[in-house]
């Protein structure tokens, strides 16, 4: 059985964001870009000190992905006068990310970037069912399932939690199961909203999650 | 409940060839020259596909719809899921400023399903040089749980100046060629391609019998030269395919020429394999380093050299490094090989280790 431990959404403008990893940490994070920004204050909101050292993988999606990064390096190779600084290409990089985390969470084994191939859709499905197979299988402690955007002069993040052990404070059971539920609602950016509203109402005894893999599948989350 | 992974079909583009057995073809023959491509005042050498077609977009296709070709009749929702580090960043190149970047930074994702014919759920993965791999990694674990039935992971990385001037701009690449654990290796030589496999819950000769992917967070530029952490990672995934180290026939390195990545992976392997280690091949002098792409291509590659039992010799090699003291296989060989290990060892700390195994 899988667990919901932690549903967490992060809002902050561009100048905000360095703040508040200085505030998580205890200090700057130099030469981080805002999608690894991101990431840090995420997953260290995510998950107390004391379980960050069980083994944990971080799977995160990305509609915005380093957009910011990309058109800056795309302007210095195309029509700036010398190469690219080392640290700008870096910064197009997510899988960056994972790396910059590690040292604050010593427990992250593995990390993937799941860029997002169409604005309207989300990746939380798989995400969740990747999440519910690692930790039943014994591959992992507990699973970070993420969506991180930076566009501009905003920074957003939205978290779930996983692990396979209950907390005194679970919020919910997670399990595959096959789609009975017309009302599923699809995968889609905004999930993680109507997941917190659902555990908020606590109305329907389950919310399911419809698979983009299969008609008949589902992510459903139950209460613990 | 988990189920066994096989992959049921392959097809590959690269420097080396434009199918798989052309391919196998070529690295038994010791074809490995890279052309050059110049970035600004400096040229650099460089594995390109053999394409007619010149424009970025034009290639694309061209090799997309090539893949799909070699795959063969593919269910039209079957998942594919993609791998690469640089998705279109050529074509932006191409059409120059303004630079018009998609709302979805993968929509590139969406024209290669069209190209492949597939209409069905479509997946990223960027993870620098393990793309392929963690690609592959979801694939197969949603395969496993009995999630899907079947998918498509392809492995693209087309040239771009963008890719080519960052690493340059770290002074990563060799101004010559690839050397592998040779005492004169002096940086990576890129390279593009464009592969892809099926995998499927149904029989097949090849097995994925063990998968991990990892981080190794030393630098974001390297891994830790002691080889702690990619050794663990293959122990992990030994663990998983419930096979001993003596039980390899045969490492995939990654081995790329890089001065530090070969030493961490060198001392990796003698962590593992001890006194008992597999022949090691490289196949980056042939294909070059097509990061996002390598895994899949360079599974691929081996496995058709593993299927027509012709395990080429490893280019590039001529001195051993006394701090590596380890040789690649410099000889080419007919043995019939059950299980292999391939590795990666990526940009920003990403790891991953695959095992093979033939169908008995």
């Amino acid at each position: 059985m899988t667990y919901l431990n932690a549903v967490i959404s992060q809002n902050f403008t561009s100048p905000e964001l360095p703040a508040a990893v200085r505030a998580a940490l205890g200090k700057p994070l130099r030469r981080a870009a805002p999608l690894t920004q991101l990431a840090v204050v995420g997953a260290l909101a995510c998950v107390p000190a004391e379980r960050r050292k069980w083994p944990t993988v971080l799977l995160w999606q990305t509609m915005s992905g380093p957009r910011g990064e990309t058109l800056n390096l795309l302007e210095e190779v195309c029509n700036g006068p010398a190469e690219p600084m080392p640290y700008d290409f870096l910064a197009t990089q997510p899988a960056i990310a994972a790396a910059q985390l590690k040292p604050f969470f010593p427990g992250l084994q593995s990390a993937s970037c799941w860029p997002l191939a169409d604005a309207s859709a989300g990746n939380w499905s798989p995400l969740l069912s990747l999440a519910d197979y690692w930790l039943n299988a014994g591959r992992y402690a507990q699973v970070l399932c993420a969506q991180l955007e930076h566009t501009g002069e905003n920074a957003c993040g939205h978290w779930l939690a996983l692990g396979i052990t209950p907390l005194e404070n679970s919020l919910a059971r997670l399990q595959l199961s096959d789609l009975r539920s017309e009302s599923a609602v699809p995968d889609s950016p905004d999930f993680p909203l109507l997941l917190s509203r659902w555990l908020a109402e606590r109305g329907a005894s389950s919310l399911q999650l419809q698979s983009a893999t299969g008609d008949h599948l589902a992510v459903e989350f139950a209460q613990p | 409940m988990s189920r066994p992974v096989y992959i049921t079909r392959r097809a590959l583009l690269c420097a080396a060839g434009n199918s798989p057995s052309a391919v196998s073809t070529a690295l038994w023959a010791a074809e490995c020259t890279p052309g050059q491509r110049r970035l600004g005042e400096r040229e650099f050498p460089y594995f390109s596909m053999q394409l007619p077609e010149s424009g970025w977009l034009a290639r694309a296709e061209q090799a997309i719809r090539s893949l799909a070709a070699q795959l063969g009749s593919l269910k039209e929702k079957t998942p594919l899921f993609v791998a690469s580090s640089s998705f279109q960043m050529g074509q932006f190149e191409a059409a120059g400023a303004p630079f018009e970047l998609p709302a979805a930074c993968a929509h590139f994702s969406r024209q290669l399903a069209d190209w492949l014919g597939l209409s069905g759920p479509c997946y990223s993965l960027s993870t620098a040089c393990t793309s392929g791999f963690s690609a592959l990694d979801a694939a197969r674990s949603l395969i496993a749980a009995s999630q899907i039935d079947e998918a498509v992971v392809l492995g693209i990385e087309l040239a771009n100046n963008s890719t080519l001037a960052g690493f340059a701009a770290m002074e990563l690449l060799s101004p010559s060629t690839t050397r592998p654990f040779d005492v004169r290796r002096d940086g990576l030589v890129l390279g593009e391609a464009v592969a892809a496999v099926h995998l499927s819950a149904k029989p097949a000769t090849w097995r994925i019998a063990g998968l991990r992917t990892g981080l190794d967070a030393y630098s974001t530029t390297g891994p830790d030269p002691d080889g702690g952490p990619i050794a663990a990672l293959t122990v992990d995934c030994l663990q998983e395919a419930q096979i001993a180290a003596g039980e390899i026939e045969l490492v995939k390195l990654q081995a790329a020429g890089s001065p530090g990545t070969d030493l961490a992976e060198a001392n990796a392997l003698r962590r593992v394999f001890r006194q008992r280690m597999p022949p090691l091949l490289s196949l980056k002098p042939y294909l070059g380093h097509t990061l996002g792409a390598s895994g899949i291509a360079e599974l691929v590659a081996l496995l058709a050299c593993l299927d027509a039992e012709q395990i080429p010799a490893t280019a590039g090699f001529a001195e051993s490094d006394p701090e590596i003291a380890l040789k690649p296989t410099v000889v080419r060989s007919n043995t019939y090989i059950e299980r292999a290990l391939l590795n990666l060892i990526g940009f920003g700390g990403g790891l991953a280790s695959l095992i093979v195994e033939r169908r008995q």
